[in-house]
C-alpha cells in the first residue's frame, strides 16, 4: 500500500482568469478518460465545462468554487483541484494550495504574467508549492511563449526553464519540440488523442539545440551526475528528468511547458510532466499542531498504518447532504471508522466515503494517506481537522483574512427569511472569509466579506440555490479607530448605593502601536491591585476598545499599560475593576487624539499602455496613491494603494474607460488614516449611519 | 532629531553648497561611475532627501525590478532614520512615500518618446506634480544626443530637475585627461551638472566635474559609504 503513495499526485491548476485553465482541466479529464466528450467553458452545446459545476459559474464563464476530481494517468492517480482565479475568492485558492503538493501555473501566451498571475504566484510561494508552468493559447494571434518565460523570470523571480519549444505559433501551431527527448510531438486523431512522435523539424533544429543547452546548463546544478554526464557527453533523458525534478521540488526551478488546450496540443506531455516533476505526497513535509502541548508542531508521517490525520478543506452542499472534502496526511480511513473533530470534540463515524469526479461520485471503502476524498453527511466547518480518536492534533489553520466590507440584507418576504438563514449557515461554513450577524439595533442581517464581487456572488447564489430574494443596502466599509498620542490615566470607580459598594482604581498609560494590534501589559507592583483582579482590568480595557470614542468603531493599535491602582478590602470586586478599567480607557481614548482608519486596498491594474493615462486618472480620482507602473512592450501594470470606500463600481468605470481592455485585482493591504480633508464629512455621515442602524 | 533638522544636516547640503544651490528646475544632473560603485544608491539618497523636503519624485528605472527599487528606498530611509534618530519615523515614512512613484520601463524597443509620454501621463492624468525625476539605467552608450535632448526639453516643460545615472563601460580610456567620461561627451551640451564616483584610498569619493559654466572644485568632501549605502561626510 505504501508503494502507492509514490504513484499519487495532488495538484492544483492555478491561473489568471482568462488563461484557459478550465479548458485545460477539461482536456485533462478527457485524455484521462474521465469524460467522454469535451465541453467548452462558454460552449455552444450549453453544457459548460465539467469542473464548473455551478450554474452561476457557467453563466459568467468563471470558476468560483473548486471542485476536486480524481483521474488516472499512466498508472498514477492524480487528484486535481480546479481553483478560481479571481482575487475576491482567493480563500478557495489558498485552501486548495494548503492541501496540494504541486501546482500547474497556467499562463496565456499572449497576456503573459498579469496581475492575477502575480497574486497566484505569491500564494504558491507562501505555501511552498512546487510548480510547473504551462503556457497556453499558443494558437492565438500574438502568441509568444518565449516572452512569457522571460516574464516568469523578470516579474515572478522564477528560475523558469523551457522544456519545450513550439512548433509553429498562432494558426501555424502544430505541436511541441521536447528538449529532453529531442523529439517532436504532434497531436493527431480525434480531439488530439494520438501523439505522433517524430524528429524535430530541420528548421527548428538549431533553436532546439540552443534551448536544450540552456536547459542543461540550468538543471545541471541540481544533479552532480548530470553534470558529469554533460562533461562526458552521455546525457540521458532520465538524468535530465531527475535533475528537473530535484530543482522543481526544492522550489528552485520552474519547468515551462506549452501548447494550446483549446486546440488539443501539449496536454498529454503536461500530464507526463506532472508525474515526472511534481512531488508525491510522501515527498512533502506536513506538520500538525499538538493540542496537548500548545505551540508544538508534530511532523506527520505518510504511513498508512499510523493513526489517521486529515483536514476538511472544502464543503459542498449537494442534493444528498453535505459533502466534505478531506485531505489525508497520515494513516488511512475506512468505512465505519471513528474520527474525532478536534475543533468540536465530537466523534463521527465514517459512513459513506467517496471519490469525486466534478459532479459525479464513486463510493470507495478506504482511502490512504496522501489522498483527497470526500465524506458524506458530516456536520463540520471548513478547516476542521479529523483525526483518529487517540490523537489530539489539528492541522495548521488556514490563514483567514478579516473581512473589509459589509452589506445589509433585507429578505423580501417571510419564506425568503427562513431560507436566508439556511443559505448563510451553509455559505459561512464553506467560506471562512464570509461572515454574518444580525445587527441588534436595526435587526438587519449583515454579511461581511473580502470585496464587492465576493458578496455579490453570494447574493446571486442565494437567489439561485435557495430562492432567496433580498434587498441590499449600500456596501459599507469596515472602519476602525486608533489613537495617535500617548496619554496617562488615573481613574477611580466608586459606588456606594446601599448594599456592598464598588471600588477600583486604575493607573496607567495608553499609546499607539504601529502594527495595528492591541496589547495589554501589566506592570503593577506590590499587589496594589490584587492578582485576581488583573484579568478583570484586561477585560474592562478590551470592552472599551470595542467601541471607539469618535463614531463607535473598534479601536485598533493600542497598547495599554497598567502601572498602579488601588483596591478596597470589601468593596473591590471583578465587576468593580472591570468597570474602572472600561471607564478609564473610554475617557482617556478621547484625549489621545483619536483618528478614523479606513481599509486600504492593494490594487493592480493591467492594461494596454495606451490607456495608462486613464488608469492613472482613475486611481488619482479615488484618493489612491500610485506606487509604481511597469511598462513591458504594449502592456502596462499599475500598482496602487486605494481606500476601499473609493473602489465601489471601479470595474465598470475601468471597463468603460479602457474599452474593456484593462482589468484589475485588489486585496486588503492595511488600515490607513482617513485624510483630514474629508474627515469631517465622513464623521458626519458615519454618525448618521450609526444613528439609523 | 526632527525632520527639518535632518534636512538641514544632510551631507547633501555640502553638495549643494559646492554647486551653489540645488540642481534647479529644468536642469539635468548626471551621476557617473563604473558599474557597481553605487550610482543607484546615491540617486535614491538624493531622491529621499527631496522627499523629506516634500518634493514629489518620479523614479524612472530601465533596469531594476520595482520591488528591488522600493527596497532600496526602504533601506536608505531606515539607515537615515537610525543614524539621525529621526522622531516619529513611521509617520514621516508614510508621509514621504505618498510623494514617490516608481516607473519601470524595459529599455529594448522603448523609445524616449514613449517613456516621456508615460511620465507626462503620470503628471497630468495622475495629477502627480513631480518636481524631481530620477532616471536610472539610461543607456548612454547606445543613445544619441537627440533622444537625450528630449529629456532636457521635457524637464523644462514640466519644471522638474532631472538626475540621471550613467554607467561607464566600454573600451579604455573611460575618462579623458580632464576626468570627463568619454561616453558622456556627445551629451555634454545638455548636462548641467556632472558628478563622478570613483575609488580613492579605499573609499568612494564624489567629484563635481561640471556645474554649468561655473568653476568646479573636482573632489568633494563627501563620499559614498557602501556599508550604509549613503552619501556621507
Amino acid at each position: 500500500m505504501f508503494a502507492e503513495i509514490t504513484r499519487m499526485r495532488n495538484i492544483g491548476i492555478s491561473a489568471h482568469i482568462d488563461s484557459g485553465k478550465t479548458t485545460l482541466t477539461e482536456r485533462i479529464l478527457f485524455y484521462t478518460k474521465k469524460i467522454h466528450r469535451i465541453h467548452e467553458v462558454r460552449g455552444r452545446d450549453g453544457i459548460g465545462a465539467t469542473m464548473d459545476s455551478m450554474e452561476l459559474e457557467k453563466e459568467r464563464g468563471i470558476t468560483i468554487t473548486s471542485a476536486a476530481t480524481h483521474v488516472s494517468w499512466k498508472d498514477h492517480a492524480i487528484n486535481i483541484i480546479d481553483t478560481p482565479g479571481h482575487v475576491d475568492f482567493t480563500i478557495e485558492v489558498e485552501r486548495a494550495l494548503r492541501v496540494l503538493d504541486g501546482a500547474v501555473l497556467v499562463l496565456c501566451s499572449v497576456g503573459g504574467v498579469q496581475s492575477q498571475s502575480i497574486t497566484v504566484d505569491r500564494q504558491l510561494k507562501r505555501y511552498h508549492v512546487p510548480s510547473i508552468a504551462f503556457i497556453n493559447k499558443c494558437d492565438r494571434i500574438g502568441a509568444d511563449p518565449f516572452k512569457v518565460r522571460e516574464q516568469l523570470v523578470s516579474k515572478l523571480d522564477r528560475n523558469a526553464v523551457l522544456l519545450q519549444i513550439p512548433i509553429g505559433l498562432e494558426d501555424k501551431h502544430l505541436g511541441v519540440a521536447d528538449l529532453v527527448s529531442m523529439k517532436a510531438f504532434y497531436f493527431e486523431g480525434e480531439e488530439g488523442r494520438d501523439i505522433r512522435t517524430a524528429d524535430i523539424p530541420k528548421e527548428l533544429e538549431t533553436e532546439a539545440l540552443k534551448y536544450r543547452e540552456i536547459l542543461l546548463d540550468a538543471v545541471s546544478m541540481f544533479s552532480d551526475e548530470l553534470m558529469v554526464a554533460i562533461l562526458e557527453d552521455h546525457v540521458t533523458e532520465d538524468l535530465i528528468r531527475d535533475a528537473v525534478r530535484r530543482g522543481t521540488i526544492s522550489l528552485k526551478l520552474t519547468p515551462v511547458l506549452m501548447g494550446s488546450a483549446y486546440r488539443n496540443k501539449g496536454v498529454q506531455p503536461l500530464l507526463d510532466a506532472v508525474l515526472h516533476y511534481l512531488p508525491n505526497p510522501a515527498e512533502v513535509k506536513n506538520t500538525a499542531l499538538d493540542l496537548d502541548h500548545p505551540g508544538q508542531q508534530i511532523e506527520l508521517d505518510p504511513d498508512p498504518s499510523l493513526p489517521a490525520v486529515s483536514l476538511a478543506f472544502k464543503l459542498e452542499d449537494g442534493p444528498f447532504g453535505q459533502l466534505t472534502y478531506i485531505r489525508l496526511y497520515q494513516g488511512a480511513i475506512r468505512k465505519g471508522d471513528m474520527l474525532l473533530n478536534t475543533r468540536t470534540g465530537k466523534t463521527i463515524k465514517v459512513g459513506r466515503l467517496v471519490r469525486m469526479h466534478a459532479d459525479r461520485m464513486e463510493d470507495i471503502s478506504e482511502a490512504c494517506c496522501g489522498d483527497i476524498v470526500a465524506l458524506f453527511g458530516v456536520d463540520c466547518a471548513s478547516g476542521d481537522s479529523f483525526v483518529h480518536p487517540s490523537l489530539n492534533l489539528t492541522m495548521t489553520s488556514i490563514y483567514v483574512p478579516d473581512p473589509v466590507i459589509s452589506l445589509a440584507l433585507e429578505p423580501v418576504d417571510n419564506k425568503a427569511s427562513n431560507n436566508l438563514a439556511k443559505a448563510l449557515n451553509r455559505f459561512t461554513k464553506e467560506d471562512p472569509t464570509l461572515r454574518t450577524y444580525v445587527d441588534p439595533d436595526s435587526n438587519q442581517t449583515i454579511i461581511q466579506g473580502m470585496g464587492e464581487l465576493h458578496l455579490e456572488v453570494y447574493i446571486e447564489r442565494m437567489k439561485r440555490e435557495y430562492k432567496v430574494e433580498v434587498e441590499t443596502g449600500k456596501p459599507q466599509v469596515a472602519y476602525r479607530e486608533a489613537i495617535s498620542r500617548k496619554m496617562e490615566f488615573d481613574y477611580v470607580h466608586k459606588k456606594q448605593t446601599g448594599g456592598s459598594g464598588q471600588f477600583g482604581r486604575v493607573v496607567g498609560t495608553v499609546e499607539p502601536r504601529p502594527d495595528g494590534t492591541n496589547e495589554f501589559i501589566n506592570e503593577v507592583k506590590g499587589g496594589r491591585i490584587p492578582k485576581e483582579y488583573i484579568p478583570s482590568c484586561e477585560k474592562g480595557f478590551l470592552a472599551a476598545l470595542k467601541q471607539g470614542p469618535l463614531v463607535g468603531f473598534p479601536v485598533v493599535g493600542v497598547r495599554v499599560t497598567l502601572l498602579d491602582g488601588q483596591a478596597h478590602a470589601v468593596d473591590s470586586s471583578d465587576i468593580a475593576f472591570r468597570t474602572a478599567a472600561k471607564d478609564a480607557l473610554r475617557g482617556v481614548l478621547r484625549k489621545a487624539n483619536p483618528q478614523i482608519l479606513e481599509p486600504i486596498m492593494k490594487v493592480s491594474v493591467d492594461g494596454p499602455t495606451e490607456f495608462a493615462g486613464n488608469i492613472f486618472a482613475t486611481i488619482n480620482q479615488r484618493r489612491g496613491m500610485i506606487v509604481s507602473s511597469v511598462e513591458d512592450g504594449t502592456y502596462s501594470r499599475v500598482d496602487a494603494e486605494v481606500p476601499l470606500s473609493e473602489m465601489f463600481g471601479y470595474a465598470t468605470i475601468l471597463r468603460s474607460l479602457t474599452q474593456g481592455k484593462a482589468e484589475f485585482t485588489m486585496e486588503f493591504l492595511k488600515y490607513g488614516k482617513v485624510p483630514a480633508s474629508i474627515i469631517e464629512n465622513l464623521m458626519e455621515e458615519l454618525r448618521e449611519r450609526r444613528k439609523n442602524e | 532629531m526632527v525632520r527639518s533638522e535632518l534636512i538641514k544636516r544632510s551631507p547633501l547640503r555640502i553638495l549643494e553648497k559646492a554647486m551653489g544651490g540645488s540642481l534647479g528646475r529644468g536642469r539635468i544632473g548626471v551621476l557617473a561611475s563604473r558599474k557597481g560603485v553605487g550610482k543607484t544608491a546615491c540617486l535614491v539618497h538624493i531622491a529621499t532627501d527631496k522627499l523629506f523636503q516634500n518634493q514629489p519624485v518620479i523614479h524612472v528605472s530601465y533596469s531594476s525590478r520595482v520591488d528591488y527599487i522600493i527596497n532600496r528606498y526602504e533601506d536608505i530611509f531606515r539607515e537615515i532614520a537610525k543614524k539621525r534618530n529621526l522622531e516619529s519615523a513611521v509617520d514621516v515614512h508614510d508621509d514621504i512615500i505618498k510623494n514617490r512613484v516608481i516607473m519601470n520601463f524595459k529599455q529594448d524597443g522603448r523609445q524616449v518618446d514613449q517613456v516621456l509620454n508615460s511620465v507626462r501621463a503620470m503628471t497630468e492624468h495622475g495629477r502627480f506634480p513631480a518636481e524631481v525625476i530620477i532616471v536610472d539605467g539610461f543607456d548612454f552608450v547606445n543613445a544619441d544626443f537627440a533622444e537625450f535632448h528630449k529629456f532636457h526639453d521635457f524637464a523644462g516643460q514640466i519644471g522638474a530637475e532631472v538626475w540621471f545615472s550613467a554607467s561607464l563601460r566600454g573600451d579604455e580610456p573611460i575618462f579623458d585627461e580632464w576626468g570627463f567620461p568619454e561616453v558622456l561627451k556627445p551629451f555634454d551640451a545638455d548636462i548641467d551638472v556632472l558628478i563622478t564616483l570613483g575609488y580613492k584610498e579605499d573609499s568612494i569619493r564624489l567629484h563635481l566635474m561640471k556645474n554649468g559654466d561655473k568653476d568646479v572644485p573636482g573632489e568633494l568632501s563627501i563620499r559614498f559609504d557602501p556599508k550604509t549605502m549613503l552619501i556621507a561626510e
